[in-house]
C-alpha cells in the first residue's frame, strides 16, 4: 500500500515532466490563410482569417490594399489547445473582404512578422461575380412540435454555384442554428444527402452568435466540397442532423405563466414557459430532426478533345518543376519535382506527364498533398518522379499537366520549362531524337554532332564444333552424378580398408598385452617359491618362452632354447644354464619324477630366476 | 594416398567426358551461310532455324542466326541468338562484338548483375562444378584420413579445411550463376512496343517499356502472361509470346 502511495507523486512527476517536455518542444510556428468564400458576389462580404500556429507575438498586417476589393480587419482570436499533452496556441487574425467589383482578385502572400523572423501566406484567389444571386441557399425551420420547435433550430444548405462541371470541386456551406436557451446539443452530425456526387469529409470551421429576425442563434458552420460525377441537373441535399434541446412540457390550459424575459414582444415563445425561470423545475431532453431544403444546380459535361496529359483535373492551377541533381552519368536516378498549385480537385490531379520518354527510364511518382483551406479544395500537390537517362542528354524532357478550368471553359495545358542537365557517358543522342525534341530545347542540341554511322557486324562462321553442345550445366547432367559414384567408391574403399587394418592391429595388441601379463605373473610365482619342482621349472621355461616370443613377436609354444638364447644373445655359460632348464622342464613334465632331489635348493632358484630377469633384448 | 590420386584422376576423366556426340547436318548449315553470302537473310534464317530445331546446337550456329536476324532488321531475336552463343561459349568474340552493337543499336535494356553474379563470372557453371566435386572428395577422404589415422596430422587438417572452403565458394557460385539476373531464367523481349504492367491486363498502367532486345528475368509465369523482374529494379508483367528464354 505504501508503494502505491508513494508512486502516485512519481507517476504524476513523471506526467508533468512529459507534458513539460512537450510544451518545450512544441512546433515552429506556421501561418496560413484561407478565405471563407473563394466566389463571392459584388456587395457580398466575405471572410479571410490568418492564422498562425506555434507563436502569438506575432504581428499581421493591419489593412491590405487591393483594388476592387475593401479589406479590414475585424478583430483578433486566440486559441490554446491541448492535445496529449501538447499544449498550442493559435492566433487568428480577422478581417472582412467587401468586393466592389466583378472579377479574379489574386490576395498576394502577406507578411507576418515574429519575433526576429517572418513568414508569408499563401496567395489566394478571389472571384467576384457580377450578381449577387449567384448563390442558391435553402433555409429550412423544421417543427419538433407544431409552433414550437420551428423556432429554435433550423438548418442552411448554402451552394455558392448554380451551374458547375463534371467533376468541378463546389464549396458547399452547411449553417446549423440552434436557440441557446435550449441547451442544444448536436446528437448526430450533419449529412448531406443526395446522389450522384462526392462530397468532401465535413470539416466545423466556426461557431459564433447571430441575431436572426430578432431573434439570437448559436450557428454553428460546417464546411464541405462537392464534386458532380456526371452532368445534369442535381439536387443537394437535404442536410440532416439530429440535435437534444430542453424543452418544457406542454402547458397546461388551466394554468397560468408568466411570461419569459426574453418574451418582450408577448410572442409565442416556448421559452416563456415558468421551466426557464426556475431550471430546476420540470422540463425534458428531447431529441429532435433537423434538416434543411435541397438545393439544386446544374451540371455541364466537360469539353471533348481533352489533351493526352488530361486526368481529370478541373479547377484553376499552375505548375512549377525542378529537377535535381542535373549532372550524372548515364543511368543515374534524376528526380523531378514538379508542384501543382491552385484550387480545384486536387484527387483527380495526377502527376505531369513527360512529352517524350525516349531514351529514358521512369520510375512511378509520389505525390505529396498541402491543403490551404479547410476542405482539401486548395493547395499544393507536390510529385516525385526519378528518371534516368539511357543515353547523352541535354535537357529534361518536358512535363506537361492539362486540367480544365471553369471560367474559361476550356482546356488548359500548362508545360514545364526546359531544364538544361548534363549527362556522361551512354549512347550518343541519336538524330531522330533529337529532332524531335520541341522547340524550347532545339538550341541546347544545335551544336551537338551527328551521331556515326551505326557499325556493321561482323561476318559469319563456317565452322562446326564436332559435338553438339547443350545449355545444361555440367550440373544438371546426369552422367556428373555417376561419375561421382567412383571417388564415393574410392572413399568407401579407403574406408573398409582402414577398417580392417584397425581391427588386425587391435587383435595383435591384444595377443602381446595377453603375453605381458602372463610373464608377468609367471616372474610372480617363481619369486615366491611355494610351487612343487614340476611346476616350478614348467613357470621357468614358459616365462623364458613368453620373453622370447614378445621379443620376437612369435608363438610362445615354437621357442625352444636355442632361439631364447639366440634373440637375447646370451654367452655360453648363460646358454647351457637355459638348456639345463629346458631339459629339467621337459624332463618333470614328461617323466613325472625329476632324476635326483625332490625339491629345489635356494641358489638353483636365484640362479634360475636370475637367468629369466637378465632376459633382455 | 595412391589409391586417393587413382580415384581423383578417374573422377576427372569421367566428368570431363559428358558431351554427347550428332550427326551433323553440314550440308543445311552450308546452304544457310550460302543464302545468308548471297544476301537472302530470310531464307538463312529459316535454314538455321531448322537445324536449331533439330537440336544440333553450337555457337556458331547460334551466332550466325543471329547475323541473320539482325539483316531481317529483327534486332530482339539477333540479341537473343547472340546470347544462346554465349550461353554455350563464354569467350565467342565475335557474339559478344555483335552482341553490343546490336545493343546499341536497339536501345536495349540490360539487367544488372548483382556482385556475387559480377565476381563469379570468370568461371562458368561447368568449371565450378568440376572445382565443387573435386573439392569435396578431396576433402572427404582428408576427413576420413583424420578419422582413420593414427595421429592427426597439421596439414591434413589445413587441406581438409581447405578443401571444404573451396566447395562451399564453388557451390555458392553454382547458385548465384544459376539464380541470378544472367541465369536460366534471363529471357530476351523479342517482341516490339512491349510494355511491361502493373497487373495482367493490356489496359492495366505500364511499369516500363522494354525495347527489343532487352533482358527481362522470369519469375513465374500465370497463363498467357509472365511475371518478370526488369531492368532497374523494375517489375512487372508482359505477355509470355513477346520474350523467350535464352537457355533451351
Amino acid at each position: 500500500m505504501y508503494g502505491v502511495r508513494a508512486s502516485i507523486p512519481v507517476f504524476f512527476l513523471t506526467l508533468t515532466a512529459f507534458g513539460g517536455a512537450n510544451c518545450v518542444f512544441a512546433d515552429a510556428p506556421r501561418v496560413t490563410a484561407v478565405l471563407s468564400n473563394s466566389e463571392a458576389a459584388v456587395g457580398q462580404t466575405v471572410q479571410l482569417q490568418i492564422k498562425v500556429t506555434g507563436d502569438r507575438a506575432a504581428q499581421a498586417p493591419e489593412n491590405i490594399v487591393i483594388d476592387g476589393l475593401e479589406i479590414n480587419r475585424t478583430g483578433t482570436e486566440q486559441h490554446f489547445e491541448m492535445n496529449n499533452f501538447n499544449v498550442s496556441s493559435s492566433v487568428i487574425y480577422n478581417y472582412t473582404i467587401l468586393p466592389l467589383k466583378s472579377g479574379t482578385f489574386k490576395i498576394p502572400p502577406q507578411t507576418v512578422r515574429i519575433r526576429s523572423s517572418s513568414l508569408r501566406t499563401p496567395e489566394l484567389t478571389l472571384n467576384v461575380a457580377d450578381s449577387p444571386g449567384r448563390s442558391s441557399s435553402s433555409r429550412s425551420n423544421r417543427n419538433l412540435q407544431p409552433g414550437d420547435a420551428d423556432k429554435l433550430v433550423f438548418a442552411e444548405l448554402i451552394v455558392p454555384k448554380k451551374i458547375a462541371f463534371v467533376g468541378e470541386t463546389v464549396p458547399v456551406e452547411i449553417r446549423l442554428g440552434f436557440d441557446p436557451r435550449a441547451h442544444p446539443k448536436l446528437v448526430d452530425g450533419p449529412e448531406i444527402t443526395g446522389q450522384g456526387f462526392t462530397a468532401q469529409k465535413l470539416q466545423q470551421s466556426q461557431e459564433n452568435l447571430e441575431t436572426l429576425n430578432g431573434r439570437s442563434y448559436d450557428v454553428v458552420t460546417f464546411k464541405t466540397a462537392v464534386a458532380a460525377a456526371r452532368a445534369g441537373k442535381f439536387e443537394i441535399g437535404p442536410v440532416k442532423a439530429k440535435a437534444q434541446v430542453s424543452l418544457p412540457r406542454t402547458p397546461s390550459t388551466s394554468r397560468s405563466r408568466s411570461r419569459s424575459p426574453f418574451d418582450l414582444f408577448n410572442l409565442d415563445d416556448p421559452f416563456s414557459d415558468p421551466f426557464f425561470a426556475d431550471p430546476f423545475g420540470q422540463s425534458e431532453r428531447r431529441e429532435i430532426d433537423v434538416e434543411s431544403e435541397p438545393a439544386t444546380f446544374e451540371v455541364k459535361p466537360l469539353a471533348a478533345n481533352a489533351p493526352p496529359s488530361f486526368s481529370g483535373a478541373v479547377g484553376n492551377f499552375t505548375m512549377t518543376t525542378d529537377a535535381e541533381p542535373k549532372n550524372v552519368q548515364a543511368g543515374d536516378p534524376i528526380t523531378v519535382t514538379s508542384t501543382i498549385s491552385g484550387r480545384g480537385n486536387f484527387d483527380r490531379v495526377n502527376a505531369p506527364v513527360f512529352e517524350d520518354e525516349r531514351g529514358w527510364h521512369k520510375y512511378p511518382p509520389s505525390a505529396k498533398f498541402k491543403q490551404d483551406d479547410d476542405v482539401g479544395i486548395s493547395g499544393a500537390k507536390t510529385f516525385e518522379t526519378v528518371i534516368s537517362p539511357n543515353e547523352k542528354k541535354q535537357a529534361l524532357p518536358l512535363l506537361a499537366f492539362s486540367y480544365f478550368d471553369p471560367l474559361k471553359e476550356k482546356y488548359v495545358t500548362l508545360r514545364s520549362d526546359a531544364i538544361p542537365i548534363s549527362v556522361q557517358g551512354g549512347a550518343p543522342i541519336p538524330p531522330n531524337a533529337v529532332a524531335s525534341q520541341p522547340a524550347a530545347t532545339a538550341p541546347a542540341t544545335v551544336g551537338a554532332k551527328p551521331s556515326p554511322k551505326p557499325q556493321d557486324i561482323l561476318y559469319q562462321l563456317t565452322e562446326r564444333p564436332p559435338r553438339a553442345q547443350s545449355f545444361t550445366p555440367l550440373f544438371a547432367c546426369p552422367i556428373f552424378w555417376i561419375a561421382q559414384l567412383i571417388p564415393l567408391a574410392a572413399l568407401l574403399g579407403f574406408a573398409g580398408w582402414k577398417i580392417r587394418q584397425a581391427k588386425i592391429d587391435n587383435r595383435e595388441a591384444r595377443r602381446i598385452g595377453a603375453l605381458h601379463q602372463e610373464s608377468t605373473d609367471l616372474l610372480r610365482r617363481l619369486r615366491r617359491g611355494e610351487v612343487s619342482p614340476q611346476e616350478y621349472f614348467s613357470d621357468a621355461s614358459r616365462a623364458v618362452r613368453v620373453k622370447t616370443a614378445l621379443a620376437k613377436n612369435v608363438d610362445p609354444n615354437a621357442v625352444d632354447a636355442e632361439m631364447a638364447a639366440a634373440t637375447f644373445r646370451l654367452d655360453e655359460s648363460s646358454r647351457a644354464q637355459l638348456r639345463r632348464l629346458f631339459e629339467r622342464s621337459d624332463e618333470l613334465r614328461y617323466s613325472g619324477r625329476p632324476n635326483g632331489t625332490g625339491t629345489i635348493s635356494p641358489e638353483n632358484r636365484r640362479e634360475v630366476l636370475e637367468l629369466i630377469e637378465n632376459l633382455r633384448v | 594416398m595412391k589409391q586417393l590420386i587413382v580415384a581423383l584422376c578417374c573422377m576427372m576423366v569421367c566428368t570431363f567426358v559428358v558431351s554427347p556426340a550428332f550427326p551433323q547436318s553440314d550440308a543445311e548449315f552450308a546452304k544457310a551461310n550460302a543464302n545468308y553470302a548471297a544476301g537472302h537473310f530470310q531464307e538463312a534464317v529459316n535454314g538455321y532455324e531448322t537445324l536449331v530445331r533439330s537440336g544440333e546446337w553450337s555457337a556458331n550456329l547460334f551466332y550466325n542466326l543471329g547475323n541473320a536476324y539482325f539483316r531481317v532488321g529483327d534486332f530482339g531475336h539477333a540479341i537473343l541468338n547472340y546470347e544462346r552463343a554465349l550461353a554455350l561459349d563464354r569467350h565467342h568474340p565475335e557474339a559478344d562484338a555483335n552482341l553490343r552493337i546490336v545493343r546499341d543499336e536497339a536501345r536495349a535494356l540490360e539487367m544488372q548483375s548483382s556482385w556475387p553474379e559480377r565476381y563469379f563470372q570468370f568461371g562458368s557453371l561447368s568449371q565450378y562444378s568440376v572445382v565443387a566435386a573435386v573439392a569435396f572428395w578431396l576433402g572427404m577422404f582428408c576427413v576420413f584420413r583424420l578419422i582413420f589415422g593414427r595421429r592427426r596430422s597439421a596439414a591434413i587438417i589445413a587441406l581438409s579445411i581447405l578443401s571444404f572452403s573451396t566447395f562451399v565458394i564453388a557451390a555458392f557460385a553454382i547458385y548465384k550463376l544459376e539464380n541470378g539476373n544472367n541465369g536460366r531464367a534471363l529471357a530476351i523481349v523479342t517482341g516490339t512496343g512491349v510494355e511491361a504492367r502493373f497487373a495482367t491486363a493490356d489496359s492495366a498502367n505500364s511499369v516500363l517499356a522494354l525495347p527489343p532486345g532487352s533482358e527481362i528475368k522470369i519469375l513465374s509465369t500465370r497463363g498467357d502472361w509472365i511475371y518478370a523482374a526488369l531492368p532497374n529494379n523494375l517489375r512487372g508483367w508482359l505477355p509470355a509470346k513477346s520474350a523467350e528464354l535464352v537457355r533451351l
